[in-house]
């Protein structure tokens, strides 16, 4: 091997405390080494092309970088290596910025440091090999799980970008939490008239397949090739023939059934369809509920239903497609409230969640959009709202700020004025987070035009009294106790995690974090990718955000899924394991452990022996470090790669 | 009739189905046994027909199952021993309904080497011209000369902590199982070493490696060793270890072995038995089934259904406390 | 934080390093300026599923004085579960150090995310601290001076 040698001076980044010229002359007289040369940006257009030349003039076949780190570089002197011929895995770096100049203030010792460091990459590269991608081919079909805002925007974009689109949503309709939502801020829009012609068009889509009802029982394959099944869990009406007339809901006998879609801000028929606007708008019986489901006489509805579409003998079925690539779009749950007893969460009635507030305000809520208390009816006249009930405390494993509480509280103070003219509204809140367009002038005009009344500071407890609610709370910039009195109390409930998203992560493979959020692929350059390739993120199960970054969140994560699949046949990164078959003795470790399923047992001549699948080799090398003999190894990263590496430190 | 006499019926009526069943008969003298491979009904003749019967039935013939998978065969074991092949079975390396598990209340096994160190100064075990164990002691002639040697002190060390003396599994027993002592293994060997300042551990290393031979006899006598041909003791790709006659690259295969083995070995010490130098291989196992006894509560070789702890994880780990550092 | 003194003669640390959070929270470290000792060498791999533990002894029976393993924090693993195996390995493997006669406080592993630059920059220091506390390690020596007569208690064969 033909070894060349770049040292980069980073301007003063790294000439300033690292000896430049030193390490060049070390490098010199390494193994394999022909040519080690300094230069002042390696990275800049003069620097990589003096990469190119020496690969051509001195007939280079392997190039070491000193310079940044890889994470920044590696893939752009990997192009210049293969501009100049090479194959772009016959290339290492050595981090002698962030990991020497940048940490070590003594010369003398970076110097030496560095040394060690591009000796290190020389001695792994020598040991490097030719990688070459494969191509797979892809299935132009996107799977969209979750139909909230985010993921009807993932899919509309993806279908107008000529993306055929399965979407699976676990409720009975599309919609999601803005589906509940009366306005939203900083426009005072009416929710369902922004977001209702998006599900419709959702409906008429001919390029989405929409499975209301329904969840992914599970998921194998890879990018490009994945095999979904999504289970349809029973409505016991044929959707088929349902037509959403409603008739059936008016029938009905059992009326206590709990109303999912209005947060139980009211009760609803055993068969119903959730709200108005519900995409697709048919009828769905909660089993629970059901008369005749849950072992009475009945079978009302099925008489009424004028398409006998009424069939009590449904069962769960499970259907499978194939897609190429999948957005988690499955949003977020409101924490559990009721762990704050000193509020009276889920003890008073009159103490309720915001999200069941915005159910009172709406129009097409069990209300008809009047504002009434849940206890008595009444009109109430003085409103309290507590912030940060579940966010930014860490006493109840909720260190996080949900994001948008203070904008839909400043929201909900204002919508408070408009429906009762002559109510005051009283705003608990630790600081006013207001960070978006629009959106600081909006909590000011709550506040100045709309008089609501903002007290920073903690409510310490909620109790009755009478018919009305004591609320003891401090303002810290009077310093000063305070206690109201309340006709109603809305605690602005933080979100969390959807109860099911680590589970849906484990199907999915993709990381998610000690809340339970699925982990983007990089904080900054990758936001809805996951680790996984082919599988993206939109809207808030990645984390908590309002609509609009929802909604962008979704078009990001379509243009990556139009962009992926783009092409008939897909790239596959060669940095994956390979089995070293007369080495492989067929003892299926690796096969238990990869978190990837990225190995398979194959028969060869009547001998088990283990076999990698490229497509779905993440490159992670855990089978590497389980193989006792070795058999499976990581290309780059081979155990005789870090041997080497190991050696060349500890020899020198 | 006599537990001996027993296992061989039980063996005659396993051979018609079975390929062979593994046993244990006469060796290359009076104190040493060989495994004997019976297909036909004379085959069983010699099954355990030697002077220290059942008391010499050291070997672990768990070993050849893996090389023998794909065919039925019984098998004979001692409770260490089936301990191995409860191992076999939870990692897959061989399938339970191939192997038919012949046990019996085993009393303890010979430790050859103590047999040895306890004959007259410069005498060797090749010399012993007859043997008998009577009641709770070995007899033993040297031609004319005659000595007799406590059972309990030439029993293996393993046996002294036995937990299994009947199979932990088993399709066919001889005699009646007794009940499982309450042993609990206090790694006074492990313990002993550990008196030692770490100096003197290192030297002790040192010193016990430096008389190894690289026959690899250890690994050749362990049963869990599943890499077989395929070792990377004597591989380029990947290379762990050169091939230098160097203490270092002798302690390091130790340590490979070790590594392999942690959170499987079910401490049948063949490794060390096998060892032609007496080094004591097994104690760098048994540091690993301390290590993992204590963070995961767990013993190789006792349930069939068990995952091995390193080939699973918890999220939340009840006994790791990785975080008391920074 | 303990502090080193500039003169000290530096040690040999090899750290193994997962690329996605501890490599980056080394680069965060760098980026930050957060000056550490130069004792440490990083050997970058994919994760700390990769570190096979036979590397860390490896690496002190080859002349290292310390090693360090670093990863992702565990849920936060780039590949889901990778950290959690290495956790089961290497907290086993620990064990194994004292009785060859190692001090077990040579080798240490923990978790540092990409944006961690001060707690990289903390750990850093302290290992190396501690390293240099237990000074420099011994080394098996390739033709130890024995008595062979005297070596252990086992039978030699002829």
């Amino acid at each position: 091997m033909k070894i060349g040698v770049f040292i980069c001076h980073c301007g003063s980044n790294i000439a300033a405390t690292v000896d430049v010229l030193k390490v060049v002359e070390s490098a010199k007289s390494m193994p394999e080494v022909v040519y080690a040369v300094n230069s002042m940006y390696t990275c800049s257009e003069p620097g990589q092309q003096a990469i190119e030349e020496a690969i051509k003039e001195r007939g280079l076949t392997g190039v070491v970088v000193a310079s940044c780190t890889p994470r920044m570089h590696e893939p752009t002197f990997r192009r210049t290596v293969e501009r100049a011929g090479l194959n772009r895995y016959m290339f290492e770096m050595a981090n002698i910025r962030e990991h020497v100049s940048w940490v070590g203030k003594d010369k003398a010792a970076n110097t030496a440091k560095a040394v060690d460091l591009v000796r290190m990459a020389v001695e792994k590269l020598r040991l490097d090999k030719v990688l070459i991608p494969k191509f797979i081919p892809a299935t132009r079909k996107v799977l969209v799980i979750g139909g909230g805002v985010a993921g009807i925007q993932a899919a509309l974009d993806c279908a107008e970008g000529g993306m055929d689109v399965v979407m699976v949503e676990s409720e009975p309709s599309i919609g999601g939490k803005m589906s509940k939502l009366d306005k939203t801020f900083p426009t005072v829009d009416c929710s369902s008239c922004v977001l209702g012609p998006r599900m419709v068009d959702v409906a008429q889509n001919e390029r989405i397949e929409l499975h209301a009802y329904s969840e992914i029982a599970s998921i194998s394959g890879y990018v490009g090739n994945f095999d979904v099944t999504i289970r349809k869990k029973a409505t016991y009406v044929d959707w088929d023939k349902c037509t959403g007339c409603g008739l059936c809901t008016e029938k009905c006998p059992s009326k206590k059934s709990y109303d999912r879609f209005n947060e139980g801000m009211g009760e609803t028929t055993a068969i119903n369809i959730p709200f108005p606007q519900a995409i697709p708008k048919k009828a769905t019986i909660t089993a629970a509920s059901c008369r005749l489901l849950s072992g009475g006489k009945c079978g009302v509805c099925a008489k009424i239903c004028t398409s006998q579409a009424v069939d009590y003998t449904q069962k769960d079925r499970e259907i499978t497609v194939k897609v190429g690539a999948v957005v988690a779009a499955t949003g977020y749950d409101l924490m559990d409230w009721t762990v704050y007893g000193e509020y009276g969460a889920g003890r008073y009635p009159d103490v309720i969640t915001s999200l069941q507030y915005e159910r009172l305000l709406s129009a097409s809520g069990p209300t008809g959009g009047h504002i009434r208390r849940p206890s008595d009816g009444r009109e109430p006249k003085e409103v309290v709202f507590i912030q940060c009930v579940g966010s930014r405390d860490p006493s109840v494993g909720r260190p996080y700020c949900s994001g948008f509480c203070c904008m839909y509280t400043a929201k909900q103070a204002i919508l408070t004025k408009d429906h009762i003219p002559d109510s005051r509204s009283y705003v608990f809140y630790m600081d006013i987070r207001s960070p978006g367009k629009g959106y600081d002038e909006f909590t000011r005009r709550a506040q100045e035009e709309y008089k609501a009344q903002y007290i920073r500071g903690r409510v310490s407890t909620v109790y009755p009294k009478g018919d009305k609610l004591v609320v003891k709370g401090v303002d810290t910039l009077v310093g000063e106790q305070v206690e109201l009195e309340a006709d109603l109390v809305v605690l602005a409930v933080g979100g969390e995690a959807s109860q099911n998203a680590p589970k849906l992560a484990e199907k999915l493979r993709i990381s998610y974090d000690g809340y339970g959020f699925f982990m983007e692929g990089h904080p900054k350059l990758k936001p809805v990718e996951t680790n996984t390739a082919g599988v993206y993120l939109a809207g808030s199960c990645q984390g908590l955000k309002d609509i609009p970054s929802s909604v962008a969140q979704g078009s990001a994560a379509a243009a990556k899924v139009l962009g992926l699949l783009s092409k008939d046949k897909l790239e596959s990164d060669p940095q994956t394991a390979g089995v070293d078959v007369k080495r492989c003795v067929g003892c299926r470790k690796c096969i238990n452990v990869c978190p990837f399923g990225a190995i398979r047992e194959v028969d060869m001549r009547g001998q088990i022996k283990a076999e990698v699948i490229e497509a779905v080799c993440q490159g992670c090398g855990l089978c590497t470090a389980t193989c006792p003999q070795g058999a499976v190894q990581l290309s780059h990263f081979t155990d005789n790669q870090v041997l080497a590496e190991v050696e060349a430190l500890c020899q020198s | 009739m006599a537990i001996h006499e027993q296992l061989k019926k039980i063996i005659l009526d396993t051979l018609p189905g079975v390929e062979c069943v593994i046993g244990w008969g006469p060796g290359q003298d009076a104190l040493h046994g060989s495994p004997v491979f019976m297909r036909k009904p004379e085959d069983v003749d010699s099954f355990m027909d030697t002077p220290l019967g059942a008391f010499g039935a050291v070997n672990n013939l768990a070993l050849f199952l893996p090389e023998l998978s794909g065919k039925k065969v019984g098998v004979v074991v001692k409770g260490c021993d089936s301990r191995s092949i409860v191992q076999l079975v939870a990692e897959k390396l061989i399938k339970r309904e191939e192997v038919v598990i012949i046990g019996f209340p085993c009393e303890g096994a010979a430790d050859l080497t103590k047999i040895e160190k306890a004959l007259p100064e410069g005498r060797e075990a090749g010399e012993v011209t007859g043997a008998a164990i009577v009641g709770e002691t070995l007899k033993l002639s040297l031609g004319s000369e005659e000595i007799s040697l406590g059972l309990a002190d030439i029993k293996a060390d393993k046996c002294t902590r036995c937990k299994t003396p009947g199979a932990v599994i088993s399709d066919a027993f001889a005699g009646i199982a007794g009940k499982a002592p309450e042993v609990r293994d206090e790694y006074a060997d492990l313990a002993a070493l550990e008196a030692m300042s770490l100096d003197e551990r290192f030297k002790f290393w040192e010193r016990e490696m430096s008389r190894c031979i690289r026959c690899y006899a250890c690994r050749n006598a362990c049963p869990l060793c599943v890499c077989r041909d395929h070792c990377v003791a004597g591989s380029r790709s990947p290379h762990w270890i050169t091939q230098t006659d160097s203490t270092r690259d002798k302690l390091m295969f130790q340590i490979i072995h070790a590594t392999h083995l942690a959170g499987r070995c079910t401490g049948c010490g063949e490794c060390q038995r096998a060892c032609p130098a007496g080094i004591p291989v097994l104690l760098l196992k048994r540091t690993f089934n301390r290590g993992v006894a204590e963070i995961f509560g767990y013993d190789a070789g006792m349930d069939t259904e068990a995952t091995p702890p390193l080939l699973t994880f918890q999220v939340e780990e009840a006994h790791i406390k990785e975080r008391e550092w920074q | 934080m303990p502090e080193l003194t500039e003169n000290t003669k530096e040690l040999r640390i090899v750290g193994f390093l997962c690329n996605w959070c501890s490599y980056g929270g080394a680069d965060t470290a760098g980026v930050g300026r957060f000056i550490q000792p130069t004792d440490l060498r990083i050997i970058r791999l994919p994760c700390s599923g990769r570190v096979n533990p036979l590397f860390i002894i490896k690496a002190l029976m080859s002349g290292a004085d310390g090693v360090l393993v670093s990863g992702c924090h565990p849920r936060d693993c780039h590949y889901a579960e990778g950290n959690f195996y290495a956790r089961r390995r290497l907290e086993v493997f620990k064990h194994l150090l004292p009785v060859l006669g190692i001090d077990r406080r040579r080798f240490e592993y923990t978790w540092v995310s990409a944006s961690e630059g001060p707690r990289w920059q903390k750990v850093v220091t302290d290992f190396t601290a501690q390293i240099h506390a237990l000074g420099p390690a011994k080394f098996f020596a390739d033709a130890p001076e024995l008595d062979f007569l005297k070596a252990g208690e086992g039978v030699m064969q002829p």
